[in-house]
């Protein structure tokens, strides 16, 4: 098993949007190396297969129709947000002059 | 204490519908028996004031069917309305979900009564449930051990006896592997057999909810209650009605059964697979017909599951970002600090190295690389299984290679997570049904399960040889000892 370099850790966590601490990127150096080295054995498996296998489902048509509905209304949707201002949800400036 | 929950459902629903008790002394009894058992932290949140109102206000209405007034568990990944749901996460502490999920829906139109959400690992991702965020919970059999995971609160609950029914949910062997551990039947359905709608994903194309009960006829009754078709779930699945207890108490004379050789070797413990042999000899005396096969893949089954469950669950775990729900860092300086100190912060570890490598995995060359590589070793997996199932009624093996081992072990080693649950994953895989049934107790005492695994939509015949073996080793009636 190989560690990443701090660099590979942090490349993964920006692809993650986790920020890391210097002390979390020396554990998972070494945590993310066992685990990308189970993950690597897939390569030592030959297969002639072509189909992709990504729902057990065999149905074809998982449409369903499109009507519109009110299911539950905003005031509802809203309750789980920390920070509301009306009908909207805040977040940060995103843009500044 | 009357002890209620060591009668049958059938006993308790005559009483209930003789008014010899009332819906109100089974919800006193498990709040009593949970008050008693609190060390073995079962529940994340109790559900006491409301699950009292419910069961007074069912005392004036008609006992129209047997899960009538009947408390229930429910892993606390699965949606309640008004009832907190953290999925054991620092990120949903304070999640009060606005809707319920389906299954929930259902076991209301039942009148079954809610007493709280179970323990398990953050996000269902673990199998000791050891990564919750509040404590793991433990195995009532010896609670310096674990119960499993990651339904490991919902196993914990029913073999403790503070309740008879528990909702658990699998996406590599978390209701089949804690079941195991604590000597419960617990039953992964077919995939889309049950609505996932309201159960927090995990892996869309794995996860499952099923129940987790002592005995067999009650788990079957469960399942006839929460399946079903839903719109809001487009992978559920549209099926005639079936009775999953039709075929409970039927002769298995005949009954193929096949025995991967894999599942058999030398990564299983020789007194769990001493175990095993014995009710294999069993069946064979009562006129099964079993046979040992070679089915290919299963060694690979725990890399399939890493690609593809650390990659679907870094996908569905994008949604977690300190805007519309969940934990939200302090004073984030811009919208890109909000989501990734949000998600340091909210997460514990195992969640964030999966989120870290499912990430990687599907970026870039990598997703066809690793990715679309897994899913064509799924396929060929899938196929094994299926001309299996083409010569045989039921594949079996042991659940586990271990009983449930001491609180601590493992926890700084990422990889036995997946290990604990190899022989269990290929089922998710497939999308196969998968079930335990306790088989015995091992030399310390801890409880060993058998695995059944069934072709598509053929629950029915699992619970026929589940309650053969039932009947045959009682062991719905071995009670943990204290």
């Amino acid at each position: 098993m190989e560690k990443l370099t701090k660099e590979e850790v942090l490349h993964v966590a920006h692809l993650a949007r986790i920020e890391v601490s210097d002390e979390e990127i020396e554990k998972y150096r070494v945590q993310l190396g066992q685990l990308w080295s189970e993950v690597e054995k897939i390569n030592e498996v030959k297969s002639d297969e072509e189909m992709l296998f990504i729902t057990p489902i065999k149905e074809e048509s998982l449409l369903r129709s499109d009507d519109e509905k009110e299911e539950m209304p905003f005031e509802e949707m809203k309750k789980n947000a920390k920070r509301t201002s009306g009908n909207f949800i805040e977040v940060p400036v995103m843009i500044h002059e | 204490m009357n002890n209620y929950f060591n009668l049958s459902i059938k006993e308790l629903n005559e009483k209930l519908k003789k008014k010899e008790i009332k819906p109100l002394d089974l919800v006193e009894e498990a709040f009593s028996i949970i008050e008693q058992n609190q060390d073995l932290n079962a529940f994340i949140t109790l559900n006491k004031d409301e699950a009292i109102q419910e069961a007074k206000e069912l005392e004036n209405m008609e006992v129209d069917n047997l899960l009538f007034g009947i408390p229930i568990a429910v892993k606390d990944n699965i949606m309640t309305k008004n009832l907190r749901t953290t999925c054991a996460s620092k990120m949903l502490e304070d999640f009060i979900p606005v809707y319920d999920a389906t299954v929930v829906r259902k076991i209301k139109e039942k009148h079954m009564i809610i007493i709280g959400k179970t323990n398990m690992d953050e996000f269902a991702m673990g199998s000791t449930s050891q990564t919750s965020y509040f404590k793991a919970p433990h195995n009532p059999w010896d609670k310096t051990r674990i119960a499993g995971g990651s339904s490991g609160g919902s196993a914990t609950a029913v073999a403790a006896g503070m309740t008879m029914f528990a909702l658990g949910s699998d996406t590599g062997g978390s209701i089949r592997q804690p079941a195991s551990y604590t000597g419960l039947v617990g039953m992964k359905p077919t995939y889309g057999r049950v609505s996932r709608y309201g159960l927090v994903a995990f892996a869309s194309s794995l996860d499952q909810i099923g129940p987790m009960t002592k005995h067999v006829y009650e788990n079957a009754l469960l399942l006839n209650a929460i399946v079903g078709k839903d719109d809001h779930d487009l992978t559920s699945v549209e099926r005639k009605k079936e009775d999953f207890t039709a075929l409970i108490g039927k002769d298995i004379k005949g009954m193929k059964i096949a025995v991967p050789n894999y599942f058999v070797s030398n990564i299983v413990d020789s007194e769990i697979l001493e175990k095993f042999q014995q009710v294999v000899s069993l069946l064979q005396e009562n006129g099964a017909v079993v046979s040992y096969v070679d089915l290919p893949y299963l060694d690979k089954a725990v890399t399939l599951y890493q690609i593809i469950a650390m990659g679907e669950a870094s996908s569905n775990l994008a949604r977690f970002d300190g805007v519309r729900y969940g934990y939200a860092c302090k004073d984030p300086k811009d919208v890109e600090q909000l989501y990734c100190k949000s998600r340091q912060e909210g997460f514990g570890d195992e969640v964030k190295r999966r989120i870290m490598v499912g990430s990687y995995l599907l970026s870039g060359k990598n997703a066809k690389e690793y990715y679309d590589k897994a899913l064509q070793i799924r396929s060929k997996m899938a196929k094994s299984f299926a001309s299996c199932f083409e010569e045989f009624d039921i594949v079996i093996g042991p659940t586990t290679t271990t009983v449930a081992y001491p609180l601590g072990e493992g926890v700084d080693d990422p990889l036995q997570t997946f290990l604990d649950d190899v022989l269990v994953i290929p089922v998710n895989m497939a999308g196969l049904p998968g079930m335990n049934v306790p088989i015995g107790l091992s030399s310390s005492n801890m409880p060993v399960g058998m695995h059944l695994i069934g072709n598509y939509f053929e629950e029915q015949k699992m619970y026929q040889l589940a309650s053969f073996l039932e009947q045959k080793l009682h062991f719905g009636q071995k009670e943990v000892q204290e």
